[in-house]
């Protein structure tokens, strides 16, 4: 069995890590310290392009949200699997075609099954 | 391609069954009534379906298939997976005609239900086959995403949803220990499949003394992993809740298939990743931690089975406490040529039925509205519906190990292992726990049959259903005939058994 | 006859699949179709089912006695196997177990009495039941019964006779809490069902010991090789069991195999036959119909205790040990519930204690190594008693005709004068209460006064060196024993017979619902009730008063076919093949000879004076003195009609026990789990919790605390070093070398030293260790073990060489100081 690189080789990685949270936790520290504190009402309101804020804050999503993103999850995975074997085409021959063709098969089966269901309406 | 496709037909008959139930239930159109029992019978007949082309495989033999091992090892197809996938689809058949009659019963009558079984059961008979890290996680997720869906599946009540939310917490908790285990032993090895890292370990690591240390922790992580998936004491407190918060359905479901699946896993990774003389040693290894779990699990969880009030959560302790019997006959796997292997096979089944029939019995006690959950409800009910009250008792008694059923044998093949092995200590307490788990099984038969229910209280009315019948006169087959034949089914067990060292 | 013969040979004798098949076709039919058959329909059922097969039982019988007999000592024996049920490993073979039965001299008497009482009470009970709405489901239960009572005594090997014991017990249940609607009878049942268990896992562990030191579990093949045995075994210590040093006593203690099965075995009889200590479910299972009484606890599923005894003698005569202790609780129970049957004023539980007593008797005949004489009991027993109790259910019957209160239609207290109105009822209990007390020439008479005289006169013996065997003194003390309890037999029976039969009727004054009299002499005087006149108390129909009379022929005249003092003894002959192997070691004791006379007469006169200080009590002085006597005596009174309080101390200890022991687990769930080791964990499980604790849900943190527990138990055990190693000790006998193999752990590394030696400096990968140890020597042999995080732990070996007269009590691994604690290695050389 070959040895495995030791665990040396990922010391820079390890030292970049630490610097990144030196830099970004040394910037918040000295603004906190270093800057001057004027505060007042005005100052403390969200700043969102020179419009008052409207509401809460404290918004619920709705969940067809969360369901379109988990779909989108869904045809990420799909593109991220049919990229290599793209790449590998002419080498995986008939057979890779076969696979991927029942794999798709199956992501279809599953599109066509959710938009049955009405996952994709945004409004009923 | 051929053979391998042949060789995984029980995957991919349930598989693409539960695509065609999927589609049905989205494009189908209905008269009247929900999906729920047409799809029951629909994922019923899927599930005979794979049940019957894995147990044809396994007569056939999986050696008369060479291009089967194309899929090895991230799907091994021997005996020991055909054995499972049978078991499996058993299970999950049974848990298919409660549904049946479950759900419209309770005003649950979605289809999605079925779709999560199945696919469930896809994932765990990966599970059951896989040979490799990664498809064990594959297989292990699938099975498990199912599974929290299907305990969070009655969304109106609180405690269902409570229970969904707690069983996937720690559900991930112990993936992420189970996987965080893998990691390491990947790390340390660079292999994922199973006879490899077994081989490297039993080489000796290539001498990387610092590496054994690794090695250990990566066993405490994948010990606790394991430990959970089959809820052993002190990983089983989300077991009663989630239990007692699904559709009894989905509880038998884990109870039977969830729990013979996390089974398989175990026995394939410690025989196969942990296979080496150093980690099975009875004095240092995994053997005693086993043992201890196994004598925590009968222990406390029949202790506090016996004082529950609710038949559904001592139902859920009883399947604790089962999985210490069952792991007895994983510590006694340790002595080379055994039947230990067929004793927990054998086990499996033996439960997978007794329980299943339990359960359907259970739903067959109560109705809309009321579902008979509690001791009172089922007092007085050997007059009020004296089938569901036989029923119940018959797989209680074959739970108690009464013999001639099909649990009396199950025991009796543990502790015939145990002792075997020399574990005569376990085996003697298994042998005790099974007297004191007999009082609460009683217990059920003792309201029953001897008690009225409290005037003016609110009484469970049995329901009827032709599914659940259904269910419950297959499993009694079954019960009877593991118990007057038993020596075939573990004829069978022992040809399934995996072979280590 | 030579055509059956044919039909039927006596390796394949299938008729008995018919004589088991009739009663379970019966159950089958009455408890599915029954509510659709009528009354008429499951009747008819029922009583062809078990009139067919005593039918078939009789021809069986014939052909049984047709045969011609066995030679040497084998007993004439027809077996029908009917499949292969399971194999499993012996201690030295497989050992296959099929279901198969058998006829032989013994289970074919007891079959006939199974089949024969059977039919009899079967069709008492068309009457007695005749108005309860679970009429089909009785004669389920009950057919149900005959098949399961059938399949214990027929069973060829003892796995299908625990079949047939677990199945009575079953039904046993069954029919207990028959009239489940009842808070007391349901318990009543369970406490049957768990005395049961008890005795059961008794017999369980038997079979396991047969399975392994014997390899067979067929009574014919276990009888052939009885001899082989009689070896002894190791108690304690348990060979290869790790104990602290104060629990290893300096001799080992041993026993012999066939001592440890006889217990085992005796242990589920005391269980089924309701003896000490476990006798207390016997007494509540009266609260089960009449009929079921006399079928079930006083004819044929009590008995088979002995029944067991008798088929397995030529094990338990193996054991003078084992016999000495069948014979000594028989005796202690045969007066024990003799005494408490006195004070007991519900007709039936005085009959209940009768049983237990009676019982004991069959046990003292067994346990003497009577096999023949205390199974003859069994059978006149089964006559008397059944008839005994069929009468009290016509009296009762008769009784709830007239008060309609079932608590109280038992009690004798609101008898009397029965005779008058019950003419038939009244003669046969008075013929079976003669036959149960000893009157010369009965059949209880011939029974009693053999088993008493074989107690007093035999001894066991034993070829085997070293065994216990009994004092002299033992049979004459079982003797006396049984005496005073054939005394009180005779008293309590016709205590019952005259507060029954004679004087005045007492029960018009019975307010309806009246619970609970106040004490013993509460007489009409204590109610202010309007005195009730209605109809007589009248005659049972038919179907009652024939099994009775039938019963009370066999109880007066049974006794002829084993009469020794007559010279009759056609039964002993006719069993003898079946004791043959067991009556080898039976021999009458030095000073018996000739006093088979004179103990004649000491049972003709504790008949006599039990029956006539009973008359004088209860008839001439009306009761006086038992009043007298309680008003002097109140407190033992009040012990002994409360059973001598057994049941109380039951419930205080042991079931105080377990229910102790599940309220600790509970509260350790409760409080341990959730309270103290989730505060613990606290620090561990905040990361978790923080993240946990916004989803809200309950108590999840704890779940999640526990699983953390439970990985850090796994790695303290894991990556804990540990010191074991296994002994090598085959060449120690011949040369003295022991090889010790420490165990296999990742990245270990190992040092040993012998005695006090310094350990070497370095840890080296050497896990085998050789060494000698001389003659009756000790060596102390350590090990210290090295794992990958450098934590080390030492353990100490000291193996003893054994030579000839033990000098050293035993030779196993003893870890007798270990030290457990990892500690950190210090650099430097040297032992720590």
């Amino acid at each position: 069995m070959k040895p495995l690189p030791s665990m040396a080789s990922y010391v820079p990685v390890m030292l970049l890590f630490i610097l990144a949270a030196l830099v970004a936790g040394g910037m918040f520290t000295a603004t906190t310290y270093l800057g001057p504190k004027n505060p007042n009402p005005t100052k403390e309101y969200p700043f969102e392009c020179g419009h008052l804020g409207e509401g809460s804050g404290d918004v619920r999503p709705s969940v067809k949200f969360y369901m379109t993103a988990l779909l989108f999850v869904v045809f990420d995975i799909e593109a991220v699997m049919i990229y290599p074997w793209a790449v590998e085409f002419r080498s995986l021959g008939w057979s890779g075609f076969a696979t991927m063709g029942s794999f798709i098969l199956v992501v279809f089966v599953l599109l066509a099954y959710v938009w049955k269901k009405g996952a994709l309406e945004w409004e009923k | 391609m051929k053979d391998a496709l042949l060789a995984l037909a029980p995957i991919l008959v349930v598989a693409f069954g539960g695509l065609g139930l999927m589609m049905t239930e989205a494009f189908g159109t209905r008269k009247k009534g929900g999906p729920a029992s047409d799809l029951a019978l629909g994922s019923f007949i899927v599930f005979m379906a794979g049940a019957v082309v894995s147990a044809s495989l396994w007569a056939a033999g999986p050696e008369q298939l060479p291009g089967a091992s194309s899929t090895a090892p991230w799907l091994i197809v021997d005996r020991f997976t055909l054995f499972f996938d049978t078991v499996l689809c058993l299970g999950a058949g049974l848990s298919a005609l409660m549904a049946g009659g479950y759900l419209p019963e309770h005003r649950l009558d979605r289809g999605e239900f079925f779709p999560l079984l199945v696919f469930s059961t896809v994932g765990a008979m990966i599970l059951a086959a896989s040979g490799d890290l990664l498809s064990l996680f594959i297989g292990l997720e699938t099975m498990s995403i199912g599974v929290y869906a299907m305990v969070g599946f009655r969304r109106g009540s609180l405690r269902s949803t409570e229970a969904a939310v707690k069983y996937f917490l720690l559900g991930s908790f112990a993936a992420a220990l189970l996987l965080y285990g893998g990691a390491l032993i990947y790390g340390i090895t660079g292999k994922t499949d199973f006879a490899s890292i077994g081989a490297a370990i039993k080489n000796g690591l290539g001498g990387r003394q610092a590496d054994f240390g690794m090695l250990l922790v990566a066993m405490v992580l994948v010990l606790a992993g394991l430990a959970f998936k089959v809820s052993s004491v002190p990983f089983h407190m989300w077991t009663p809740d989630a239990y007692e918060g699904a559709p009894t359905p989905a509880t038998s479901y884990m109870a039977v298939a969830v729990k013979s699946a996390a089974f398989a896993m175990m026995l394939r990774v410690l025989l196969g990743v942990f296979g080496d003389s150093a980690s099975m040693s009875w004095g240092t290894g995994w053997p005693p931690v086993l043992a201890a779990l196994a004598l925590l699990t009968m222990t406390v969880s029949n202790l506090i089975a016996g004082r529950q009030e609710s038949v559904k959560r001592m139902l859920a302790y009883s399947s604790i406490a089962h999985a210490g019997y069952v792991l007895v006959g994983v510590v006694a796997v340790i002595k080379p040529g055994s039947d230990a292997q067929a004793s927990v096979l054998f086990y499996l089944l033996s439960y997978t039925v007794s329980t299943a029939g339990a359960f359907a019995a259970l739903i067959l006690c109560g109705s809309r509205g009321r579902e008979a959950v509690s001791f009172e409800d089922l007092a007085g009910l050997g007059k009020r519906h004296p089938v569901a009250a036989f029923a119940l008792s018959f797989f209680l008694l074959s739970l108690a190990g009464m013999p001639p059923t099909a649990g009396f044998f199950g025991k009796f093949y543990i502790a015939r292992a145990g002792i075997g092995a020399g574990l005569n200590v376990l085996t003697v307490l298994l042998l005790l726990n099974s007297v004191i788990a007999a009082y609460y099984y009683l217990r059920v038969m003792v309201f029953m049959y001897m008690r009225e229910p409290a005037p003016g209280a609110p009484s469970a009315i049995p329901m009827r259903s032709g599914y659940v019948t259904a269910a419950i006169v297959l499993s009694a087959v079954l019960v009877v005939l593991l118990g007057v034949w038993p020596s075939t089914s573990l004829k069978v067990a022992i040809d399934s058994a995996l072979t280590f060292r | 006859m030579e055509q059956l013969q044919l039909q039927f040979p006596s390796s394949d004798f299938s008729l008995l699949a018919l004589i088991l098949l009739l009663p379970l076709v019966g159950a089958f039919v009455n408890g599915v179709f029954g509510k659709r058959l009528g009354n008429q329909g499951v009747r008819a059922m029922a009583l062809t089912a078990v009139g067919g097969s005593f039918l078939l039982c009789l021809v069986a019988f014939a052909m049984l006695v047709a045969a011609p007999h066995g030679h040497g000592h084998t007993a004439t024996r027809f077996t029908w196997n009917a499949w292969r049920w399971f194999t499993i490993d012996g201690g030295t073979s497989a050992v296959p177990l099929d279901v198969a039965f058998s006829i032989d001299p013994l289970s074919g008497v007891m079959m006939l009495v199974v089949t024969g009482i059977g039919f009899l009470i079967h069709l008492y009970s068309t009457a007695y039941m005749k108005a309860d709405p679970g009429y089909y489901r009785f004669f389920a239960y009950l057919n149900l019964f005959i098949f399961s009572m059938l399949v214990l005594v027929l069973g060829d090997n003892l796995a299908v006779l625990f079949v047939g014991w677990e199945g009575v017990g079953l039904c046993s249940y069954l029919l207990i809490g028959f009239w489940f609607n009842d808070e007391k009878k349901s318990s009543a049942g369970k406490k049957a069902f768990i005395a049961n268990r008890i005795g059961d896992f008794g017999l369980l562990v038997a079979m396991a010991m047969l399975v392994y030191y014997a390899g067979t579990l067929r009574f014919s093949t276990l009888e052939e090789s009885h001899a082989s045995l009689g070896q002894m075994r190791q108690l304690w210590p348990i060979a290869g069991l790790e104990l602290p040093s104060w629990l290893i006593p300096t001799e080992p203690i041993r026993a012999s195999v066939p001592t440890l099965v006889a217990l085992a075995l005796f242990v589920g009889c005391i269980g089924k036959s309701a003896q000490l200590p476990l006798y207390v479910w016997l007494p509540d299972a009266m609260a089960g119909p009449t009929p079921v009484s006399a079928l079930i606890h006083a004819a044929t599923m009590v008995t088979a205790g002995i029944y067991l005894v008798a088929r397995t003698s030529f094990i338990f005569v193996q054991s003078p040990f084992a016999m000495a202790v069948v014979a000594g609780i028989g005796a202690l129970t045969a007066v024990f519930a003799a005494t408490i049957a006195f004070a007991q004023t519900d007709l039936k539980k005085v009959l209940a204690y009768s049983t237990i007593s009676q019982l004991g008797y069959m046990f003292i005949g067994v346990g003497s190594g009577a096999f023949a004489a205390g199974f003859f009991h069994v059978l006149t027993h089964a006559f008397f008693k059944g008839c005994l109790f069929l009468c009290a259910g016509s009296v009762i019957h008769a009784m709830h005709h007239v008060i309609h209160d079932e608590e109280q239609s038992q009690d004798m207290r609101k008898m009397g004068g029965l005779r008058k109105h019950m003419p038939i009822t009244h003669a046969t209990f008075l013929i079976s209460c003669l036959a149960i007390a000893g009157c010369p020439m009965t059949s209880g008479f011939f029974s009693k006064d053999e088993v008493l005289f074989k107690a007093f006169s035999s001894q066991i013996i034993t070829a085997q060196k070293g065994l216990w065997v009994a004092p002299a003194w033992y049979g004459q003390a079982i003797y006396a024993l049984g005496v005073i309890g054939a005394v009180c037999t005779a008293f309590y029976m016709f205590r019952a017979y005259f507060l029954t039969f004679w004087g005045e009727f007492r029960g018009w004054t019975i307010v309806k619902q009246a619970k609970k009299a106040h004490g013993h002499h509460a007489h009409d005087a204590h109610h202010e009730g309007e005195p009730l006149r209605g109809q007589a108390p009248h005659e049972s129909p038919w179907q009652m008063t024939l099994p009775l009379a039938v019963l009370a022929v066999f109880a007066l005249f049974g006794g002829l076919v084993y009469a020794e003092p007559l010279h009759l003894t056609a039964l002993e002959r006719f069993w003898h093949p079946v004791f043959a192997t067991a009556s080898t070691h039976v021999v009458e004791r030095a000073g018996a000879h000739g006093m088979m006379l004179p103990l004649l007469f000491v049972g003709a006169a504790i008949f006599a004076v039990g029956t006539g200080a009973a008359y004088v009590v209860y008839v001439v002085k009306n009761g006086q003195p038992a009043a007298a006597f309680v008003s002097a005596m109140p407190g033992l009174h009040r012990i002994v009609r409360d059973k001598w309080r057994i049941d109380e101390l039951y419930q205080a200890t042991i079931l105080g026990f377990f229910d102790a022991l599940g309220e600790t687990a509970v509260a350790m769930d409760k409080w341990l789990i959730d309270g103290v080791i989730a505060r613990a964990t606290a620090g561990i499980v905040q990361v978790f919790g923080a993240i946990l604790r916004l989803l809200q849900t309950g108590r999840v943190q704890v779940y999640a605390a526990s699983m953390v527990l439970g990985t850090a138990g796994i790695a303290w055990f894991a990556l804990a070093p540990h010191a074991t190693a296994e002994l090598d000790s085959s060449k120690l006998r011949s040369n003295g070398e022991l090889i010790f193999t420490a165990a296999p752990g990742h990245g270990y590394a190992y040092r040993w030293a012998e005695g006090d030696a310094a350990m070497p400096s370095e840890f080296g990968s050497k896990a085998v260790f050789t060494t000698q140890v001389d003659r009756c020597a000790t060596k102390t042999v350590r090990l210290e073990v090295k794992n990958v995080f450098g934590s080390t732990t030492e353990t100490k070996f000291t193996p003893c060489r054994e030579m000839g007269n033990n000098c050293c009590a035993r030779i196993a691994p003893s870890p007798q100081a270990s030290t457990t604690q990892p500690v950190k290695v210090a650099p430097v050389e040297g032992s720590r």
